[in-house]
């Protein structure tokens, strides 16, 4: 099934997708150009029927950053992995909100809390740390046990 | 009437937690609403990775306080998986009792608190005596009542206490007489239908966009269970059904989760006859030590991190009693986690707020929360 899969992967996404990892208990981790984000998204929900977007996260690599999506087909019953590899400076993907309107939280935490900016995100602001907080604590620059200065700013009502 | 925005929360009966639904209001009825997050978020993923693989099971209590076992037991299966440990056959069935438990003690929880948010204070009342039994059985085998810390890489603690098969049976069976009482307390009540029917609906496709997941999504028709679909521990060797509605308002809700403690009841009958007939190590018998280690050796902290030990990726999913949740765990070769990352099911539920509240009155938004079940512990992590 897995090969099947990424027969078809390949078949419709060509050069998009840098390469195809097995992974156990999923249909494979599909690592994709950031550039083609938009088109891999959509064809993964159009072309290759995952229909849920279950998760979006990120991780600090300290060299580069890696934004990844956990996609669920209703049709397959499987799961799929998506990550793309990103520039420790100024890392950037476009939204998939306009494929999976739940990207939207998803995506607004994996900003505030690993920096990595969505483009064209309709409400892009703080969702667990308070407005105007300054830090992304899930990078690995970030120390726990280390004080840190904060300004909360609050919102008129 | 002028339009404005009013805050419900973060201290409003409504939330059951810490959080702050801002309504805008025309009126009564509700126009736009923006939930606001993060009063209760501890940074569980951030203090993960300075904790050894076995220190993570501890804050997986706290992040879900009233389903602590199925949050371990996520955890547990993704930190697996990163790590290549299997378990003992006989830990998986443990883990997979301690979550349907979990799921009657969740589920309870929320009738008791989803009752008395619609003005019926008796099933309150019954709903917490009956909890009660179930987290008596946790701490009979785990020690503890909320914060268990039962579940280890490579199986669990310790095996059950004798006689708990037994004791087990007998709180199922009082459960499934107390289920009748349940539905004649709610069903048979005027006053619930009238504050519940037809309120908060959301089609099935709203809910696959919007990944409204658990039983929010199955009241609205669909059959979309992890422990059918893709199951995980002994979930494939028993036998239940998917419980389904398709009224998909809150009416709908409450009826799933009631057939749901149904069925978890005949899983825990089914893994409670398994246990008594299969004893065995609860424990993989080569895990390695480094795992329990709390601390390097002083003066050799870089031992541990030099270790050649193999990286891995492990995503676990599992049908926790809210939804569907997730955990991503990055295995970089040392001693810690290199990234942890939870999905919950209510974060995404309470993200379609807008779908399911815009439209209805304000005293409608205390029973259609309720009927979300919101637990802001793991919603905020």
């Amino acid at each position: 099934m897995e090969a099947e899969f990424s027969a078809q992967v390949s078949a419709r996404l060509g050069d998009r997708v840098a390469g195809i990892e097995s992974f156990p208990g999923t249909l494979g981790r599909v690592r994709f150009r950031a550039d083609a984000a938009l088109d891999v998204f959509r064809s993964m929900r159009d072309d290759l029927a995952f229909d849920h977007l279950s998760m979006v996260g990120g991780i600090d690599w300290v060299d580069h950053r890696e934004a990844f999506y956990v996609l669920w087909s209703d049709a397959r019953r499987a799961y799929v992995i998506l990550s793309a590899d990103l520039p420790a400076q100024n890392p950037h993907i476009e939204s998939a909100t306009s494929i999976w309107p739940s990207a939207n939280w998803h995506e607004r935490e994996t900003w505030e809390l690993v920096d990595i900016h969505f483009d064209h995100h309709p409400d892009l602001r703080h969702l667990l740390m308070p407005d105007g907080y300054a830090f992304h604590p899930l990078l690995r620059s970030f120390k726990l046990h280390e004080p840190e200065e904060l300004e909360v700013k609050t919102r008129n009502v | 009437m002028s339009e404005m925005w009013i805050n419900m929360g973060p201290q409003h009966p409504m939330t059951h937690g810490l959080w702050n639904l801002r309504v805008h209001i025309d009126g009564e009825m509700v126009l736009d609403v923006d939930p606001e997050m993060g009063y209760l978020h501890r940074g569980i993923e951030k203090i993960s990775e300075d904790r050894h693989y076995n220190e993570v099971v501890t804050l997986m209590d706290r992040c879900c306080y009233v389903a602590g076992l199925a949050w371990e037991h996520l955890y547990i299966l993704s930190a697996e998986q990163a790590l290549a440990i299997r378990p003992p056959e006989r830990a998986e069935w443990i883990r997979m009792m301690s979550e349907e438990f979990q799921r009657l003690g969740s589920h309870i929880m929320w009738y008791a608190a989803f009752v008395q948010d619609i003005g019926l204070m008796s099933p309150f009342l019954y709903g917490m005596r009956d909890r009660d039994l179930i987290l008596d059985l946790f701490q009979s085998y785990t020690g503890a009542r909320m914060t268990y810390e039962y579940m280890r890489v490579g199986g669990v603690r310790n095996d059950l206490p004798n006689g708990f098969t037994d004791r087990a049976r007998k709180v199922c069976d009082w459960l499934i007489d107390r289920f009748v009482e349940y539905d004649r307390l709610c069903l048979g009540s005027d006053i619930f239908h009238k504050r519940c029917d037809g309120l908060g609906t959301m089609s099935e496709k709203d809910c696959v966009a919007y990944g409204v997941t658990g039983p929010m999504l199955r009241s609205a028709g669909s059959r979309r269970d992890l422990r059918k679909d893709r199951p995980y521990s002994a979930y494939d060797r028993v036998e239940f059904d998917v419980a389904t509605a398709d009224g998909a308002d809150v009416t709908a809700r409450y009826l799933v989760r009631m057939e749901e403690m149904r069925q978890s009841v005949r899983i825990i009958r089914q893994a409670l006859d398994w246990l008594d007939r299969h004893p065995g190590p609860v424990m993989a018998a080569r895990v390695p030590r480094w795992l329990g280690a709390p601390y390097a050796p002083i003066g050799n902290e870089g031992y541990l991190l030099k270790r050649n030990y193999p990286k891995g990726l492990g995503l676990s999913a599992i049908e926790e009693p809210h939804g569907e949740a997730q955990a991503y765990t990055v295995n970089d070769g040392g001693e810690h986690p290199y990234r942890v990352k939870f999905r919950s099911p209510v974060f995404a539920n309470i993200s379609a707020a807008k779908k399911y509240l815009v439209g209805y009155r304000v005293a409608d938004i205390p029973p259609i929360m309720g009927s979300v079940d919101v637990c802001v512990g793991e919603c905020d992590r």
